[in-house]
């Protein structure tokens, strides 16, 4: 036990003076997550560069208009006179999309004659497309409504039955968990969470064969007295410490000071963070007492971990992707965290809920560290015996 | 004592080969990193889009309309339903993860209709998952508003007599005709793919460059390369990586792009002229990167945190416009923001890279600029060498 917790020290004295380990866990979450989430500062867009193409020109395509301008996604930027300018505009990147009133567009319908509007917008940049396409889609669905509620109260129809009629199937909509579509609600906790991940294995990885590299190998041995168990439980405990200030950076700073993430479900977050932490610091174990190497430990770290943002399904959900690349998601621990992560802390449902999810997080320090520890167990012996022969052979 | 001669830029690209050769690192981020990431990253988007996204649904109703409203939003591409007898099983399967949301159809909802009376239906969507549930709400919006359509018409016809052609035109004075330009089917794997393959690209490029230059510092042989001085150097070094990058983007653009099915609507000479500038832009960037660490792990360490913040601020996921001050100063000086805008005009939108000079002036300052600042780092880190 004494050793234990002298490895624990000896570990957290190494983290504060090697560049290695300091900058990986104490100076990059800092800078990364204020990073991530000052770039959604504004939450959602606003006010995306848009164009007018009127050849109406009447007091009804001017409503529809003013409609428009009043619609914060928009940004009405310019004028345009045909369909090419619409697209030489739009390729250019001056506008993310516009609107077509066409001629005759007020007399159609005052004459019962149906007449069409334009939407175009740049789908090849998604996200805004899909912005402009919901702010101006309303404006005209909701003018067309206006429209034949108009017509129908004209001909002596009720104001409620003509409604009724206009809209007849009024869906009421709620966006549960993130009623705005809040982007830094969404994202951030998200991008935090899989760089922690990323934070957690590339620095746990150069845990032991990092001894190497600074010749402390034998020291080690001499103080974890022969085992491999106490070096790696003393510099689990000592990466988790660790990554609990990271958790009260996450916790207790970013997310108050940016006011994002979910308070009341804090305690659980704290509890599926933890479980995150130990399995990324039982891979990185893994990886460090495979690999004497630490480039190549480096570069296996990070092959693994860089995918795992897109491939656990957060933007791009697991069911659309091809089977083998579902198969690949599992292998990382991200993806049952996710998973975990959605209903208890987005969602705010008990642990209940995540049960599977949490098994198969689980799976990862079971495996990871008892393999950690027998080929470290190995390595340690072997270290041992080149000490012992280090002396004879000089 | 012979003086050894200055190495020539073909030296200078031969030792660079070697050195590849020799460290196992650089071998895998350089030659099996690439070509893996952007299949693997690839094949993710293959599909393009989601579809059949599970809709939990309790039909109090049980009537011709609510039966007919089903069979539209289970006949969508989109959304597939999974029906429940009550709300609280629907709500379990929401929170169990099995469906992305769920919809009530009220007892009385025909009633209604038939008396002139607005039904209420509801729809709730988990939006913690933005794709999904945003999926979700298109879908079923279009629906019932098609099927309004179809109720007015029925009323048109036989309340008011009208002829079905008559009844049409009143059904909707206005409709919209809605045109995703560049990416008709708005897929999210069309929209994705271009940038990402650009962007493994790129990263692979800073990442083995940085990497490569870091080495030179870490193992001592940075006086062998910046022998010849900082510009030799620079060009000697970069032009291994440009030939091996300007390889990959040739790979990436038809072999990638046809196995992903993506469109390459532009000039492909131009395109090539557009990925030579960008490649030569992130040469000296990389170069410089690499000359500020003086360990090849530590700069392996960082490189791999810069992947996401460069992505996230270049405007190609949210757009620029939307980002804070500050951090569109920092975007424009990172070379993949002029570059993606102008790449994707090209290869999605079949642009010109003449249509928009300001970027392509903006590419052609940060190639300066970062070969002034590459050159101004080795020239001195040359004269403490040789000192």
């Amino acid at each position: 036990m004494r050793s234990t917790c002298q490895i624990i020290i000896r570990e957290w004295n190494r983290i504060l003076h090697l560049k290695v380990f300091y900058l990986v866990m104490l100076v990059v979450p800092a800078l990364l997550f204020s990073f991530y989430a000052y770039i959604y500062q504004e939450k959602e867009a606003k006010h995306l560069p848009f164009a007018i193409w009127d050849d109406d020109q009447s007091p009804v395509s001017r409503q529809l208009i003013f409609l428009l301008e009043q619609r914060d996604a928009l940004k009405i930027s310019k004028r345009l006179y045909s369909e090419a300018e619409v697209k030489r505009a739009i390729q250019t990147g001056e506008i993310m999309g516009a609107v077509h009133f066409p001629t005759g567009m007020q007399n159609d319908i005052y004459s019962r004659h149906p007449t069409t509007v334009t939407l175009y917008t740049n789908a090849a940049a998604l996200v805004p497309a899909k912005m402009v396409y919901k702010a101006a889609a309303q404006v005209i669905i909701t003018g067309s409504t206006g429209i034949v509620l108009k017509k129908l109260v004209k001909t002596g129809m009720e104001p409620d039955r003509a409604m009724a009629l206009a809209n007849p199937i009024k869906l009421d909509t709620y966006q549960l968990y993130n009623a705005t579509y809040n982007y830094q609600e969404y994202l951030v906790p998200g991008l935090i969470t899989v760089g922690m991940q990323m934070i957690l294995i590339i620095s746990s990885m150069l845990a032991l064969n990092y001894e190497y590299k600074t010749n402390t190998m034998s020291q080690l041995y001499e103080l974890a007295k022969g085992s491999a168990f106490r070096v790696i439980a003393g510099k689990t405990i000592a990466h988790l410490v660790v990554s609990w200030f990271n958790f009260i950076l996450i916790a207790f700073i970013l997310f108050p000071f940016f006011d994002i993430g979910v308070t009341a479900a804090t305690g659980k977050f704290f509890a599926l963070y933890t479980l995150l932490s130990i399995a990324c610091i039982g891979i990185g174990m893994f990886i460090s007492a495979l690999f004497k190497d630490v480039m190549l430990s480096g570069d296996v770290a990070l092959f693994y971990t860089s995918p795992a943002f897109v491939f656990s399904g957060f933007t791009f959900p697991r069911w659309a992707m091809p089977w083998y690349d579902q198969y690949y998601a599992t292998i990382m621990p991200y993806t049952p965290f996710l998973d975990t992560f959605f209903k208890i802390y987005y969602m705010n449902l008990p642990f209940y809920y995540a049960q599977a999810d949490l098994y198969k997080l689980l799976l990862f320090p079971f495996v990871m560290f008892p393999t950690a520890l027998i080929l470290f167990q190995r390595q340690f012996n072997n270290s041992k015996n080149e000490a012992a022969a280090e002396p004879v052979l000089n | 004592m012979k003086q050894q001669p200055n190495p020539s830029l073909i030296n200078l690209l031969l030792r660079e080969a070697g050195l590849v050769v020799k460290d196992h690192s650089l071998l895998l981020t350089l030659l099996i990193a690439p070509l893996l990431y952007a299949f693997f990253y690839g094949s993710i988007y293959i599909n393009k889009e989601e579809e059949n996204v599970k809709l939990a649904i309790v039909d109090d109703d049980q009537t011709r309309l609510s039966r007919l409203l089903q069979q539209n939003i289970d006949n969508s591409p989109m959304v597939e339903l999974i029906h429940f007898s009550n709300l609280e099983d629907a709500k379990e399967q929401m929170y169990e993860g099995n469906c992305q949301g769920y919809m009530y159809i009220p007892r009385g909802t025909q009633t209604n209709l038939l008396s002139l009376k607005q039904s209420n239906v509801v729809l709730a969507v988990n939006a913690a998952r933005f794709l999904p549930s945003s999926d979700i709400l298109a879908s079923v919006q279009a629906i019932c508003l098609t099927v309004g359509a179809g109720v007015r018409l029925q009323f048109f016809e036989k309340s008011e007599g009208m002829t079905s052609a008559i009844a049409m035109q009143n059904v909707m004075p206005v409709s919209l005709d809605y045109r995703p330009l560049f990416n008709e089917r708005s897929s999210y794997g069309a929209f994705l793919l271009p940038g990402l393959l650009a962007l493994i690209l790129q990263q692979t490029l800073l990442i083995g460059l940085s990497e490569s230059v870091a080495s030179e510092r870490q193992h001592a042989t940075i006086a062998g390369w910046l022998k010849g001085g900082a510009s030799m150097a620079i060009w000697g070094k970069g032009l291994f990586y440009l030939i091996l990058f300007s390889a990959y983007a040739f790979f990436f653009l038809n072999v990638n792009y046809s196995l992903l099915n993506l469109p390459m609507r532009g000039n492909g000479f131009e395109l090539s002229l557009l990925l030579l500038l960008f490649l030569l832009t992130l040469i000296p960037m990389g170069q410089f990167i690499g000359s500020l660490f003086k360990s090849q792990l530590l700069c392996l360490q960082m490189m791999a945190f810069s992947t996401y913040p460069i992505f996230l601020i270049t405007g190609y996921s949210w757009p620029f416009e939307s980002l804070p001050l500050p951090m569109q100063w920092l975007s424009m000086l990172l070379p993949t923001t002029p570059f993606i805008q102008l790449y994707t005009a090209v290869v999605q939108s079949g642009a010109s890279i003449w249509e928009n000079p300001k970027l392509l002036l903006h590419l052609i300052l940060l190639w300066a600029f970062y070969s002034s600042i590459c050159y101004a780092r080795l020239y001195s880190l040359r004269k403490r060498t040789l000192a």
